[in-house]
């Protein structure tokens, strides 16, 4: 390879949030909460420091995992459900990059359930930010993981009947070190957990409430049911799941800072391929 | 007369150590200077099941599995007359056993072959001595079926040294003890089963599996996401800690899905990267191999093939991905497909692959095959050695807008590395434009994908496509673990005076159309043989007219291998 493996230390220079959008239009429909993910991402990673080409956004599939896209950063939209498994590898191997995956509730959370739950167990350092919409929008609507169990839809008349499924004890008790939830309506304070979580050892997440206007309107309601957290729990993941499981899903805030360990790198190289050779001999 | 070779089986229970008999006589006629190859039987069993190592050992190198097995060493009898079918003997094969194992069960005595009354166990050894340690007949079988073969008793006790040294110096010397015991006991059999004289170069003892790995390294690969499977399992087990002294990381997935994922991360990265797997897992793989092609980053699957379907038979071998390896995928989603030709052929094709995958990024497999990948043998160091891989990174001068997904000029267009500052790009598995966002237009769908099959149209392998051995106006067209019966099938029709030539593609896909004609020169008759029922090679071949349309197919399920005589009473 010719270029530099290493990304360069962070210059002194101070970035604008516009700095870090690709100009292209979002697909997005009017109204939709993902617009407020993209601005609060744009503003904290000015807020942050790191020039665009340091940052890498992953994303799987869905209208939230077309966010690569709309930012100046490089990135890699691959298939649905895997962005975790292809950021963790990444991160892996350019340790020296700002890795963040992006993407939905159906990415995360159903097809992707698997690999949420073993990257929270690797607590590789980077940062997991799902829009949570608790719907299939790019499908038309139908229930995902965290739909009520009543909310009505053509695939499921009458409610999907189903236990939402809980991605904030999931990650508590799995082993992600930072977890947090924030609501696109609010990207001033998005932007804060965005860039608390970019600083935060190990694996951040952060459930963001992002509604979904066209399929489901009534969530434009979110804005008067969301509240700061009323919860101070830190370092405690008992008490922080219990917290999280009694919580009603509208508490914003920092609800979990761990301290454990993350996966660790490769190590400086002690041998050649020459030196492996020489097992060989019988 | 002093032998060319010799075939030998050392067979038993689980946990009566076949495979240590096995190990200990191959390494020790590696060390005398002989050439040799030993693959496995295993049970069903994870434990305690019926095991055997199948050994032939001689001057020249060995690639195929013998017709016949000229010694059966039972180490017991126990559930070892299920291996019968697999282990060919006949009335002048030696069969040794210890008399107080018992007779010899029906399955095996029909061979007619001699029986060698031969007491393996240690008399004086402590009741709890053998509690601790098994009654160690199979170093004695080892020691004294190596020293039959005129194998210098340094060799076989340094053999014991290499294999159990890590045990520490009990049962180093306790082994060693009663290899050496059984060297003593030659004599008195008073059989001739000496080898003749060996050359005594500079060798490599060496598994498929650890060939891929080494060549994997060789090429540069620094990251490997895999999931555990049969028969590929041991491959990753040996890469793992050479892997990080190295410099480089192994990340055991959640499932083959995150494994691949994994790898393409990385690749992203710029660190050359590789997952390996077997069938099933390759089956899960296949929607980001896709993902690979579309989004051109590079990427080199090992694919160790175990028969199949669903869960198939997971310790033996089949040649039965080819299908899927070259046609997996929905959409039009051209890669490459390279299959080792030999042993230590593994080396090579490997390290070929990553710098193939490298230059062209694309996903490259490697269709490797159980048989190939536990077989162990000895082999000259492998010195023949592609380019080092270098991946188009450079490119566009500076302030002009970045194309990452560019037409119309070298369909390989340069891919920055993440870090580049005014390089940015998405790596796009959705139809995009050239500036790499998602364009759902019909000119630009075609656009791009006539890129990607030009960088495949386009890609000459050179002389690495293949090799050609023998002459003669019938060609036999094998590739993977069928070429070694192939070769001896062609050898021993050459000694009865047919010329029959073999052709051994390594370049399963694209079809090296150009040296093939070239090989297919002056051929009346073309034999293409696999290991699958269904001719997945040679429909291929047939559907790209790259073979003529009376062309033979000779294709059976495995999982027993090619013997050449199969194929000599084919082709004769």
């Amino acid at each position: 390879m010719t270029d530099t493996l290493t990304a360069a230390a962070p210059p002194s220079c101070v970035y604008d949030a516009k700095d870090f959008s690709s100009g292209a239009h979002p697909v997005w429909c009017p109204g939709c909460g993902d617009f407020g993910v993209l601005a609060a991402l744009e503003r904290a990673l000015a807020k942050y420091g790191r020039p665009p080409h340091e940052v890498v956004l992953v994303s799987g599939i869905g209208c939230s995992s077309r966010l690569p896209g709309y930012m100046s950063t490089y990135g890699f939209h691959g298939v649905h459900g895997r962005a975790l498994a292809a950021g963790s590898g990444l991160k892996l191997a350019r340790p020296d990059l700002e890795v963040i995956v992006v993407g939905g509730d159906g990415d995360g959370y159903s097809i992707g359930g698997n690999h949420f739950i073993h990257a929270c167990r690797r607590n590789p350092d980077m940062l997991y930010v799902v829009m949570d919409n608790r719907v299939y929008g790019m499908t038309k609507g139908q229930p995902s993981p965290t739909t009520e169990p009543d909310w009505d839809s053509d695939i499921a008349p009458g409610g999907i009947g189903l236990r939402p499924f809980n991605p904030l004890a999931v990650a508590i008790a799995s082993g992600a070190n930072y977890v947090a939830r924030g609501f696109s309506g609010d990207p001033s304070g998005l932007a804060d957990l965005i860039v608390d979580g970019l600083k935060w050892p190990g694996f951040a997440f952060i459930e963001v409430l992002s509604p979904c206007v066209t399929f489901r309107p009534e969530q434009r309601e979110w804005k008067k049911m969301v509240r700061p957290s009323a919860m101070s729990v830190e370092q405690d993941r008992a008490a922080a799941t219990a917290l999280v499981l009694a919580d009603d899903g509208f508490s914003l805030g920092v609800l979990y800072r761990g301290d454990r360990a993350s996966i660790a790198p490769a190590l400086i190289p002690e041998i050649t391929t020459g030196d492996v050779e020489r097992e060989f001999a019988p | 007369m002093p032998r060319h070779s010799i075939a030998v089986v050392f067979a038993g229970s689980g946990g009566s150590g076949a495979m240590s008999a096995g190990a200990v006589f191959l390494r020790a006629a590696a060390r005398a200077g002989y050439f040799g190859m030993m693959t496995q039987l295993f049970g069903a069993q994870v434990r305690g099941g019926e095991s055997a190592a199948l050994v032939q050992i001689g001057v020249e190198p060995i690639e195929a599995q013998p017709d016949r097995f000229d010694a059966f060493v039972a180490l017991d009898w126990d559930k070892v007359e299920q291996f019968a079918a697999e282990i060919p003997l006949d009335e002048t094969s030696l069969i040794f056993a210890d008399p107080s194992a018992g007779a010899v069960p029906a399955g095996i005595a029909k061979s007619k072959g001699r029986v060698v009354a031969l007491t393996m166990s240690d008399p004086g050894e402590s009741k709890i001595d053998r509690a601790l340690h098994g009654k160690r007949v199979n170093m004695f079988a080892a020691g004294c079926l190596a020293a039959l073969c005129g194998l210098p008793a340094d060799d076989i006790g340094g053999a014991v040294e290499s294999i159990f040294g890590e045990k520490g110096g009990d049962v180093v010397g306790a082994n060693r003890a009663r290899a050496l015991a059984g060297v003593q006991a030659a004599p008195a059999l008073a059989l001739d089963l000496k080898l003749a004289p060996p050359t005594h170069d500079r060798r490599w003892l060496i598994s498929g599996n650890q060939a891929v790995a080494l060549g994997a390294l060789r090429g540069g690969v620094r990251f490997v996401g895999c999931y555990p499977i049969t028969p590929a399992t041991d491959l990753v087990e040996w890469l793992a800690p050479h892997l990080l002294k190295l410099g480089g990381r192994l990340v055991l997935g959640e499932d083959e899905l995150a494994s691949v994922n994994l790898a393409l991360g990385a690749s992203y990265g710029g660190v050359p990267a590789m997952t390996v797997t077997s069938g099933p897992g390759f089956s899960l793989m296949v929607e980001s191999l896709g993902l690979a092609v579309a989004a051109e980053i590079p990427l080199v699957v090992i694919d160790v093939m175990r028969a199949g379907p669903s869960t198939g038979i997971a310790s033996k071998t089949e040649q039965s991905d080819v299908n899927l390896a070259i046609y997996g995928a929905h959409g039009d989603a051209p890669r490459v497909v390279l299959a080792p030709l030999s042993v230590g052929d593994c080396a090579g094709t490997a390290e070929y692959a990553v710098y193939v995958a490298e230059a062209l990024q694309v996903p490259v497999i490697v269709l490797s095959d159980q048989m190939l990948g536990q077989a162990t043998a000895v082999i000259d160091p492998v010195s023949d050695r592609p380019p080092p891989q270098s991946r188009k990174t450079n490119g566009a001068a500076a302030g002009q807008p970045f194309k990452r997904y560019a037409t119309g000029g070298d369909a390989v267009t340069p891919m920055p590395l993440p870090g580049t500052p005014g390089r940015e790009w998405v790596a796009e598995g959705l139809t995009h434009n050239e500036a790499g966002l998602p364009a759902s237009g019909a000119a630009m769908h075609a656009a791009q994908i006539h890129k990607r099959a030009r960088k495949i149209r386009e890609f000459d392998a050179g002389d690495r496509w293949g090799e050609v051995t023998g002459e003669g106006d019938t060609a036999i067209l094998a590739f993977g673990s069928t070429v070694g019966p192939a070769r001896e099938a062609a050898r021993r029709l050459a000694e009865a005076g047919r010329n029959v030539r073999v052709i051994a593609l390594r370049l399963l896909a694209p079809l090296p159309a150009k040296q093939l004609a070239q090989a297919l020169t002056g051929v009346r008759r073309v034999v293409v043989i696999e290991q699958n029922d269904t001719g997945q090679l040679y429909r291929h071949l047939l559907g790209h007219k790259a073979v003529p349309v009376d062309a033979e197919s000779v294709a059976r399920p495995g999982p027993l291998p090619f013997r050449p005589s199969e194929i000599v009473n084919y082709v004769a």
